[in-house]
């Protein structure tokens, strides 16, 4: 428990500045909301290309939940909370380890896989307080934003995933960072699968026989299920799961076997 | 548990990645419990690899470790016997130094913020301030009083005191003497011969990843040269083929040479002339190890 009270204390200033700007970010576009909302609006939306619409999610925009899907939750708050999360991930072991501080505290009697989860598990609260608060600041905006129309439950779904889209690419950066030692290899994998994702589930899916990419992108794992009008995807919230704690675990296996770096 | 050594190593190699360069070639190595040990070698020599693989930082590629008897691979809390000191003390910068010692001394189960103030105090280290705007040698002695505070029973230093000035190497070598007379032992690499020479019972040399030799301190200070100078009434004699002594130079009343081992018999052969004065330096332990870091046998 040592190291994870250390790592969040470590941390304490970043993580407290994502949350905040996270959590405005979306509480911004919420805010949106009414003006999006009118007449008007809905005849300039509805004249966009189909195509372009489709590539950004926005059929019938002046609903909550396709306007939350596509604003507050889609673009701008994932791709940000996958930066967070591949930020924190990297600095967990490679980071740590190329800054040269990681000897000192592995010369200590505490066990590397310990060590690893602990940091690791820190990471976890971090992106579950993001969510929260997120979920807690959008909840309250309901009444004033006039998208009561949107429940709490189905709230809480979609950042429920977005948690877990984020514990995604946390555990993709923690686990190369940890089998390599090397942040540059643990922040390409991180940038490449968040890119790749989102051109996945975006703009190849206009190319016809590029459909498939959905599939296997870690956007349609967090929003391809409508979790503001479905609730959770357990389906989904099982793929990232899985895969986080494969990536951990993986990661977490080699850093135990291997030389640490000087 | 007297007589298992501290450290002991053998055939110890360490290659790094496939086929890269070979750090240790087959080290052997026993240090008993309650010595200081100093081990010296040129950079490069496989002094650090040594080291960290005490710490279990990196695995050996083939041979066996035993530190306090122990497989340092197979029980973490080994560490905690352990006090560890690396000559680039880098920590994060971002918090005081008092924070720091507190996390690294629970992380041993906890360290009596007394010892910690005493320490601190005594190499007059200012525990409030952020890592980051302390000098360079301040930081080593936050180093230092890690490595120190919970009284290991072996303390592994691997350049200790690179960074610090004269005198903090001198409150060093008290450290040092006192963890000596605590029973503690101490395996520390050093490029200072001074502080070698004031701490150390044995010391072993390493070249090219191999021991070159292990030799008491005693024996390899009877074995330096020691610079001689005899001052003569008249004429320096030419005094040649005497046991010991090489590099013969006279230049008009002052003989000057180099003396290895026994003194006796340059003595009685410069006392069959009028010696006005004669000077005999400190033997230069730092010259032997020159020798044998260049040539492997001196």
């Amino acid at each position: 428990m040592r190291v994870f009270m250390k790592s969040l204390r470590d941390n304490r200033r970043g993580w407290i500045g994502w949350t905040l700007a996270l959590t405005a970010i979306a509480a911004m576009y919420a805010s949106f909301y009414p003006s999006i909302n009118n007449p008007a609006m809905a005849d300039a939306l509805n004249s966009f290309p189909q195509g372009l619409k489709e590539a950004f999610h926005m059929e019938d925009y002046t609903k909550p939940e396709n306007y939350f899907a596509v604003s507050v939750f889609g673009l701008l708050v994932p791709i940000l909370v996958a930066v967070f999360a591949i930020s924190a991930g990297v600095k967990a072991i490679a980071g740590d380890e190329e800054a040269g501080t990681l000897d000192l505290v592995q010369a200590h009697p505490v066990s590397r896989i310990s060590l690893a989860l602990q940091r690791f598990s820190a990471i976890l609260s971090a992106l579950l307080a993001v969510a929260a608060v997120m979920c807690l600041v959008v909840i309250a905006l309901r009444g004033p934003g006039q998208f009561t129309a949107l429940s709490p439950g189905h709230i809480l779904a979609i950042c429920f995933q977005l948690a877990l889209f984020g514990l995604l690419f946390a555990a993709l950066a923690y686990g190369v960072g940890a089998w390599t030692g090397r942040r540059v290899y643990a922040i390409a994998a991180g940038a490449a699968v968040a890119v790749l994702g989102y051109l996945g589930d975006s703009f190849f899916t206009q190319i016809d026989g590029l459909k498939w990419t959905e599939k296997f992108s870690p956007f349609d794992w967090y929003l391809g299920g409508e979790p503001l009008k479905n609730g959770v995807q357990w389906g989904h919230a099982g793929l990232l799961v899985g895969l986080a704690v494969l990536f951990v675990a993986l990661g977490t296996w080699r850093y135990n076997r291997r030389d640490i770096a000087v | 548990m007297a007589d298992t050594p501290a450290i002991q190593t053998d055939a110890l190699v360490k290659r790094y990645g496939r086929g890269g360069t070979t750090a240790l070639k087959g080290l052997d190595l026993s240090v008993a419990m309650g010595e200081v040990f100093g081990f010296l070698g040129p950079n490069g020599a496989g002094k650090s690899t040594t080291i960290r693989i005490l710490l279990d930082l990196i695995r050996p590629t083939s041979g066996s470790v035993r530190v306090l008897g122990v497989d340092p691979r197979s029980s973490h809390e080994l560490r905690g016997k352990l006090g560890y000191l690396a000559g680039d003390f880098v920590v994060n910068g971002r918090q005081t130094g008092r924070e720091l010692l507190t996390y690294l001394g629970d992380l041993r189960g906890g360290v009596p913020a007394q010892r910690i103030d005493q320490l601190a105090s005594s190499l007059d280290l200012d525990l409030t301030k952020r890592i980051g705007s302390l000098s360079k040698g301040n930081r080593q002695k936050l180093g230092v009083v890690q490595a120190f505070m919970h009284r290991p029973p072996l303390l592994v230093l691997d350049e200790p005191t690179s960074g610090l000035d004269p005198f903090l190497q001198q409150q060093f070598v008290e450290l040092v003497r006192e963890a000596a007379d605590n029973g503690q032992t101490v395996f520390m690499s050093s490029h200072v011969m001074s502080e070698v020479q004031q701490t150390c019972d044995r010391v072993g040399i390493i070249r090219a990843g191999e021991l070159v030799t292990v030799e008491h301190i005693d024996d390899l200070r009877k074995r330096a040269l020691r610079k001689i100078e005899v001052r003569f009434g008249a004429d320096a004699p030419l005094l040649e083929g005497i046991a010991g002594v090489t590099d013969v130079v006279a230049d008009g009343k002052v003989l000057r040479c180099k003396l290895s081992g026994d003194a006796d018999a340059l003595v009685k052969a410069v006392a069959q002339h009028h010696v006005v004065d004669l000077i005999s330096e400190e033997p230069e332990l730092e010259e032997l190890f020159f020798t044998y870091y260049r040539h492997g046998e001196a």
